[in-house]
């Protein structure tokens, strides 16, 4: 009798290891299924996009930071303004990356033009004026196996080109002037245009009182007209201009007779 | 003889539960992975493009800068795609919160969040450098 039980035991355990099996799959299944429901239900956060796109973001940022330090430097500020604002931003960026997976760091540029990264050339008689501001920036990305660097500059320059001319008119005379404004050399449009004319050595701004007109083209060309009393020979413009972004340029002209 | 043909089929079926158990494993852990990674790295993708578009031209800076964030929400509602609810924090750079209401069109509740830390810099001419996180979920 015990004989047989142990036979029927025999051969019965194969099949319960079958089942055994099957039951621990089931198990294994319904766990994982519910781990992931559970996992699902909590707000899961990640942060995953394209590099390139991250890259992108930080050159905005530095743009932006480049554009706010012309802005305050052709504002009056200091040119150090510049070099000031991209350490700032940096640290930022040093402050949000714990691990140190990237670094940004910069240089502004020092030439001939350029000061701590900053060229303003108002005085030119020419009619034309810039404000610039120039920084070159290095990106290191700090990866498992390699390490990869992006170097790129950054260049924001705002400038304005001013033709005129003056017809007599009875004892006066109108003064005509074109101005195009520029934005990275691309026409831009001006938030504000001031006008000034020089009278026995200093400037008098043009207001309603000389009939001054801006006619504004919308492609970054703007017609200035306005009459002065009676003056001998040439006349000295300065046209002063702020752009969208805030930045100020101005530029001298000299309009003589057309 | 009777036993070694018994230890054979033992042998074939231990590998039988082997095999269910692995493949039990197997397809468990494939459908815990396709899901995740494929709908949250876009919706990050998404995200981040959005507040690009609104800083090129300085608006994100300039919303932030003069505290309009019921326009700012207006602006990020037209940008980002229908179905997409977001909740934007903004942060100075010492990572003190500044927004003074709520900048988002749902709650973030039971959906898979994709979030975004995004560092914006004011143009205007006295330096404000901003830390905006953005928290993005599809409505199910």
């Amino acid at each position: 009798m015990k004989r047989l039980e142990r036979l029927a035991k025999a051969k019965s355990s194969g099949q319960l290891l079958i089942v055994a099996a099957l039951a621990i799959a089931i198990l294994i299944a319904t766990t994982t299924a519910y781990v992931y429901e559970v996992s699902k239900e909590k707000p899961a956060t990640t942060q995953s996009y394209p590099a390139a796109d991250f890259i992108l973001a930080i050159k905005q940022g530095t743009r932006n930071a480049v554009i706010s330090a012309l802005a305050n430097a052709s504002n009056g500020g200091e040119k150090t303004v510049l070099a000031s604002n991209l350490n700032r931003l940096a640290q930022t960026h040093r402050s949000l990356n714990a691990y140190g997976l990237y670094h940004l760091s910069y240089t502004v540029l020092n030439d001939a033009h350029y000061m701590d990264g900053v060229w303003l050339s108002w005085e030119d008689t020419y009619g034309l004026g810039i404000s610039s501001a120039y920084a070159n920036f290095t990106l290191k990305f700090y990866g498992l196996t390699e390490e990869t660097t992006l170097s790129y500059a950054i260049n924001i320059t705002t400038a304005i080109r001013l033709e005129g001319y003056y017809t007599p008119n009875g004892s006066g005379k109108i003064v005509n002037l074109t101005c195009q404004v520029f934005n990275e050399g691309k026409p831009a449009l001006a938030k504000n245009i001031t006008v000034y004319y020089e009278v026995d050595g200093s400037w008098v701004p043009a207001n309603s009182s000389n009939s001054l007109s801006i006619t504004d083209y919308g492609n970054g060309v703007y017609a200035v007209s306005f009459t002065i009393s009676a003056d001998s020979g040439a006349v000295q413009v300065s046209v002063h201009v702020h752009d969208l972004r805030g930045i100020f340029v101005k530029a001298n002209v000299t309009c003589n007779h057309v | 003889m009777r036993k070694q043909r018994r230890g054979q089929i033992r042998i074939i079926e231990a590998f039988l539960a082997v095999l269910i158990v692995f493949s039990s494993l197997a397809i468990s852990a494939s459908l815990t992975t396709e899901h995740k990674t494929v709908e949250s790295s876009d919706l990050a993708s998404v995200g981040l493009q959005a507040l690009m578009k609104l800083d090129s031209d300085g608006s994100l800076g300039a919303y932030i800068d003069n505290g309009e964030w019921s326009k700012l929400r207006e602006t990020l509602s037209l940008l980002l795609p229908e179905g997409v609810i977001f909740n934007l924090t903004v942060y100075d750079d010492e990572m003190r919160q500044i927004n003074t209401e709520a900048i988002a069109n749902g709650e973030l509740n039971s959906q898979e969040v994709a979030s975004i830390k995004y560092v914006c810099v004011s143009q205007n001419p006295n330096f404000k450098c901003y830390v905006v996180q953005l928290r993005l979920a599809v409505v199910k």
